[in-house]
């Protein structure tokens, strides 16, 4: 085995295990993905495997690299390690490169230290890395904040790569990617494996994407594994329900398939339950998995961890969201003029002595009742049309028409008054809640700036908060964000932009920063507050196929250009755009 | 992210541009000093001009006794000195006559104001560069340091050491160096430079206490201002990164880590040019050195107007001038300078 | 999914002394306590002492003895008298100081983040220029035109001290524009008052601690170094005079150093060692990176 991980435990407090006894092996050339939410420990695996835990940080057990020993190991023995035979693409390795060296420069170093080449055959060398990533060889003299954001990944996976390790550890290397180019960073590190003979080890929350590179795929929830299997056959059936539920939660680029949500969130580390940790969540549980932690035991192939792994299992996850679920609920978006009418958008920054076109001339229409979808990937434009439409941004020319107002001509006192009929739902709800302001006070907000009379406001907060599906209860109400997980905090996002009663709702990737399996409770809240509300939305989004479930047309942005906008069945079944085509094949090649 | 995704496209970023940004970044500059510039003479010519006993008692050379001058021997005084003419008159001459270098006499002994300086200004340059540079210099490397000794004992230490030099008025640690090397110990010179660049082996004996004590000054904001900035770099990603992939904690320190924290310390050095110089009018006073605090001091003592008027001026350009040698480092050390991304 | 979960410390339920400690650590702990006591000796001390230390009490040169703790100066002026008096003068600088700073620095800090293009290139090129200009002598030759009350030597450091504390602001307020929640309650249609003091001030406020104390730290120092020059104010002793006394009639080649000029600027390094402790707890305290650190 190149890598064997036995009995691994870790944490980062005292007692407290964000890893409780972990086996896993990679062999030689063989790609395991590890894949889980966040807080699952699947990170923590990656650190102890570089000897990156913090201090105060302990880990228990056995990881052995070709027979040497990992854990417990002193610092000066580990940079023998780093890079030359262990290569790591960090988590948020983007962001990770040096700001004031030059790509080339960084290479050159990585390349030196671990081969001992000379200055000249390490120039060689980088470029020949700068190609095996398939960047031009002018990437070379850039410094990281000249590059996109994908360039720089494959930077960074030719820094993992430079030393020829025999393992690589590839910490989330798609977060914050599109569909396309998370696909060409995915086939890279599959090409990769083939060409330099290296095992890999990739760790994700993207079950989806994980399965079509790796050759098997081992699933964590609550710092145990649940399901250890060969790709194939999670392709082809997943024996514990929790790797059904991640897979159901991924929406397809099919509006047909469902998409579903996992009820709950994850149990703290620090809670104890005597049964399966899943239990709570699971909709097979019997009070035997209330009562025994299910072992990982022998199934099909490879390993899981459920007590009824070996009886056939009808997916039953709630709140199934899909275009043929949602029309039951009768919904007839309003024939007449259109509340929200964009013509011929443009909009440039200057930056320095050049001007970036951000929206290149973008027509759209929203009705009443309708829920439109902005797809597009990072630097597409679509946030920025989202920030026009709120009267945050002024267009270079154009026009946004929002309920008979012009809301680009609109300044100071008129355009506050007209914003409060605009509901916002911002990308991130870590940041968009002001962390000293209670759950309370952050939904009245909007109704204090609209002069709504004091008594009136309890009543209206309580309502907002039951419609996006959250308790109004005194205890709740007096929380702090802090102390709310992210779908709910998500949840109080939605409930403020409710509370003033507005006419149109912007939800900008209002799911891209949550888990995965709560992202479609979001959605078809949104849904359904737009069918009883006669509500407006424009569902802002990178992934295709949440657009394709979540909204009733879908509008394809590319450059700041729209590419295609229609139903989306439609644009499933005859995309007509090359670049529609393009996204909907790399969501097909995506596992379900 | 695709379009700019496919090879090749980093080429136009990266070529060009550089040093035309940079050019920009260093005009701006030049502006700036222009400005610095033109308000110090403004200021020099408006201050005693705006006086409530008219600028008679300070640009006429009477001092106190003004008072005492009948009024035709005042408007006689006026005349000479030009000041019954108008006010822009009186500006155009006050440039003409700075641009021919002409500083006025002093009052104390008659001497053009230009000649006193002159001779001045090399020991200043002298005392004011070299604690600069080793003030910088040690700051930086301490400071370093003390980020890595961050909550330990050396790391306090060094940070409480850096405080209290921070926190002394120059004069004040001046005193205490002199009450202890020069009485207590007898080792070293209290005051002067002896017989100057006449006798330049005994020079640095007179030197090495003004350099120390305006050094240990200017120390503890380079130290602080590293450590702070250091701090900040050791917790980015990149850092973490670099350890990842195997770089060896001493070159990720000193390559990796100082170079862009050394950015916002940069930023200090132009502050703390203007500072040490004032740390200088001080510290010479203590040692009785000869440069221009000195004669500042003794034209504040003789109420000698157009001298610290004088002083006032070169100081002025003297900071500028080392600022701006300061400023074409900068682009330097980081290239989002030089390619025109705001830093 | 990358983002982490943000706990906000809870409210300790503990003495006052050690909030204080928990709050600023044991350095910020040490500086409040010492600047208080500064404080106290300069708003009970001067009518102790007894007399104004302007006018001689003892023959010059006069050892220390009980009602006399530090002796007199060359003249026979109570050196104990005029360290407690003035405690009052430098403190009252300094916090003057500090305070205009700090108000100053954040109108236009705010004004330059959130006004018109024109005003932040306008504000901040002149702030380029305040910084550049070389202080002290600039001081010097305004002092010896201006005058040498009080309130002058306020109102001339303040007007100095501004430049690069109006540049921290208006970093802050910039980074809290850019803040998610600042961007939602504008696009609530919430006024630009409304942005600053609720929602901006949650990350500018704790910088203008360190703003403040800085201020302080150099006008004290700056308003020393003028009295010691000979431009201090004649009519009410200060450490900055005592010192320039000191260093006039030689005291401190002799005997007296300990008990002359090393009170004076003693009291002077401490008080403003105190202000930096408490600038650098807080600083610590503001910045999560050094939270990641330690």
């Amino acid at each position: 085995m190149m890598l064997a991980i036995e009995g691994l435990s870790a944490g980062y407090a005292p007692g407290l295990a964000a890893v409780r006894g972990v086996d896993l092996t990679v062999g030689p050339g063989e790609v395991l993905g590890l894949v889980g939410e966040s807080g699952s420990g699947k990170s923590t695996i990656a650190k102890v495997l570089l000897g990156m835990l913090p201090r105060g940080a302990w880990a228990a057990g056995s990881a052995t690299l070709a027979g040497l020993e990992l854990v417990g190991r002193a610092e000066p023995g580990w940079q023998a390690l780093r890079g030359s035979r262990i290569g790591i693409v960090p988590q948020g390795a983007m962001g990770g490169l040096n700001p004031v060296n030059r790509i080339g420069t960084q290479l050159v170093e990585v390349v030196r230290l671990h081969t001992g080449a000379s200055p000249a055959a390490a120039a060689a060398r980088a470029r020949e890395l700068v190609k095996q990533v398939h960047l031009a060889e002018s990437v070379l003299r850039a410094y990281p904040h000249q590059l996109s954001g994908g360039m720089r990944q494959r930077v960074a996976i030719a820094l993992a790569v430079a030393g020829e390790p025999e393992l690589v550890v590839a910490d989330e290397p798609t977060t914050g990617l599109d569909l396309v180019t998370q696909k060409r960073v995915l086939d890279l590190l599959a090409e990769l494996r083939s060409t330099q003979d290296m095992s890999m080890l990739v760790i994700s929350h993207d079950l989806s994407g994980v399965v079509g590179i790796a050759d098997r795929v081992a699933v964590m929830y609550a710092a145990k594994i649940v399901e250890l299997r060969p790709a194939a056959g999670i392709r082809a059936g997943c024996a514990h329900p929790y790797t059904k539920g991640l897979l159901a939660a991924s929406p397809s680029v099919s509006p047909d398939e469902p998409w579903s949500a996992i009820p709950g969130t994850a149990p703290p580390l620090d809670t104890a339950i005597p049964g399966c940790r899943f239990a709570p969540r699971c909709p097979l549980a019997t009070e035997q998995c209330q009562r025994a932690e299910p072992a990982l035991v022998a199934h099909d192939g490879g390993e899981v961890a459920c007590h009824r792994a070996a009886e056939p299992m009808p997916l039953s996850f709630p709140s199934v969201l899909t275009v043929a679920a949602a029309d039951a609920v009768p919904r007839t978006p309003d024939p007449g003029e259109p509340l929200v009418r964009v013509t011929g958008l443009r909009l440039e920054f200057r930056t320095g002595r050049r001007t970036v076109p951000a929206l290149r001339g973008v027509d759209l229409e929203i009705r009443r009742g309708e829920i439109l979808g902005l797809v597009g990937e990072s630097g597409s434009g679509k946030t920025t049309l989202a920030r026009v439409l709120l009267g945050l941004v002024p267009p270079s020319a154009g026009r946004a028409v929002v309920n008979g107002m012009e809301i680009t001509r609109l300044r100071g006192r008129r355009l506050r008054a007209a914003q409060r009929w605009i509901g916002f739902v911002h990308q991130d709800p870590y940041g968009s809640l002001h962390p000293a302001m209670t759950v309370e006070r952050l939904v009245t907000e909007p109704l204090r700036l609209g002069g709504v009379p004091r008594p009136e406001h309890r009543r209206r907060v309580v309502a907002a908060l039951d419609a996006a599906g959250l308790p109004g209860g005194p205890e709740f109400l007096d929380r702090l964000p802090a102390r709310l997980s992210g779908g709910q905090r998500q949840r109080v996002a939605i409930a403020r932009a409710l509370v003033s009663e507005p006419i149109l709702l912007v939800a900008d990737e209002a799911t891209s920063m949550l888990d995965v399996s709560t992202r479609a409770g979001i959605a078809s809240t949104l849904r359904r507050l737009a069918g009883q509300r006669e509500l407006a939305v424009l569902f802002v989004t990178h992934d295709l196929g949440e657009a394709m479930h979540a909204c009733d047309r879908v509008l394809v942005l590319r450059d700041g250009e729209p590419v295609e906008v229609g139903p989306p069945r439609r644009l499933a079944e005859t995309p007509a755009h090359p670049y529609t085509r393009e996204l909907i094949r790399a969501g097909h090649q995506r596992a379900r | 992210m695709t379009a700019t995704d496919s090879p090749g496209s980093a080429r136009d970023l990266v070529t060009g541009r550089s040093w035309r940004a940079t050019g920009g970044y260093l005009a701006g500059r030049c502006v700036e000093y222009g400005v610095v510039l033109a308000l110090a003479l403004v200021i020099n010519f408006v201050l005693p001009r705006a006086l409530p006993g008219g600028p008679l008692q300070t640009l006429g050379g009477g001092g106190e006794s003004v008072g005492l001058l009948s009024p035709e021997d005042q408007k006689r005084v006026l005349a000479e000195y030009g000041l019954d003419r108008s006010t822009s008159e009186q500006f155009l001459t006050y440039l003409s006559n700075l641009a021919r270098l002409d500083l006025g006499n002093s009052f104390a002994d008659g001497q053009p104001v230009v000649d006193v300086i002159s001779r001045a200004l090399p020991w200043t340059l002298l005392l004011v560069g070299s604690s600069i540079l080793l003030g910088f210099g040690i700051g930086v490397l301490l400071g370093a340091f003390g980020a890595l000794r961050r909550q330990r004992g050396k790391g306090n230490i060094l940070l409480g050491t850096a405080l209290l030099f921070d926190s002394m008025p120059a004069f004040w640690l001046g005193m205490l160096l002199i009450a202890f090397f020069g009485v207590f110990l007898g080792v070293l010179p209290t005051f002067g430079v002896g017989d100057g660049f006449d006798d330049p082996a005994a020079l640095p004996r007179h030197l090495l206490l003004p350099v120390l004590t305006l050094t240990l000054t200017g120390l503890g904001q380079f130290f602080l201002y590293t450590r702070y900035s250091m701090l900040s770099v050791l917790s980015s990603d990149h850092i973490e990164h670099g350890r990842a992939r195997g770089i060896p904690r001493r070159r990720l320190t000193i390559r990796h880590a100082l170079r862009p924290a050394l950015l916002p310390v940069h930023t200090l050095l132009m502050i703390e040019i203007g500072f040490l110089v004032g740390g200088a009018v001080v510290v010479e006073t203590v040692f009785a050195y000869p440069g221009l605090g000195r004669v500042t001091f003794e034209a504040i003592r003789a109420k000698d107007f157009p001298l610290m008027q004088g002083t006032f001026l070169v100081l002025t350009v003297t900071v500028v001038a080392m600022n701006a040698v300061a400023d074409a480092t900068y682009a330097l050390i980081d290239p989002r300078v030089r390619t025109g991304t705001a830093p | 999914m990358t983002a982490t979960e943000v706990v906000l410390a809870a409210p300790a339920e503990a003495p006052a002394r050690r909030r204080l400690r928990d709050l600023l650590g044991v350095a910020g702990a040490v500086g409040v306590t010492i600047v208080g006591g500064m404080v106290l000796v300069a708003a009970i001390g001067p009518p102790l002492v007894g007399n104004d230390g302007l006018s001689p009490v003892a023959e010059p040169w006069a050892e220390p003895r009980a009602g006399l703790w530090l002796g007199g100066d060359d003249v026979g002026k109570d050196l104990f008298a005029q360290l407690v008096i003035g405690t009052r003068a430098s403190l009252a600088v300094g916090i003057a100081v500090g305070l205009i700073t700090t108000v100053v620095a954040a109108v236009v800090g705010a004004a330059a983040a959130v006004g018109p293009r024109w005003l932040e290139a306008t504000l901040m090129r002149l702030s380029d220029v305040m910084l550049t200009l070389p202080e002290l002598p600039l001081l010097i030759v305004a002092a010896a035109f201006l005058g040498r009350g009080i309130d002058i030597r306020i109102a001339i450091l303040a007007s100095l001290a501004w430049a690069g504390a109006a540049r921290v602001v208006r970093a802050g307020v910039l980074s809290a524009w850019s803040s998610p929640h600042l961007e939602v309650a504008k696009a609530m249609g919430a006024p630009a008052r409304h942005l600053l003091i609720r929602h901006a001030s949650y990350v500018v406020a704790p910088l203008l601690i360190p703003i403040f104390v800085r201020g302080a730290m150099r006008a004290v120092i700056a308003d020393a170094s003028l009295s010691f020059l000979g431009l201090g104010d004649p009519t009410t002793p200060s450490w900055g005079t005592i010192l320039y006394w000191a260093s006039a009639s030689g005291a401190f080649l002799t005997d007296a150093w300990s008990r002359w000029p090393l009170p004076a600027g003693l009291a002077i390094t401490v008080t403003v060692v105190a202000l930096a402790l408490i600038g650098v707890a807080v600083e610590d305290r503001i910045n999560p990176a050094m939270r990641r650190v330690r």
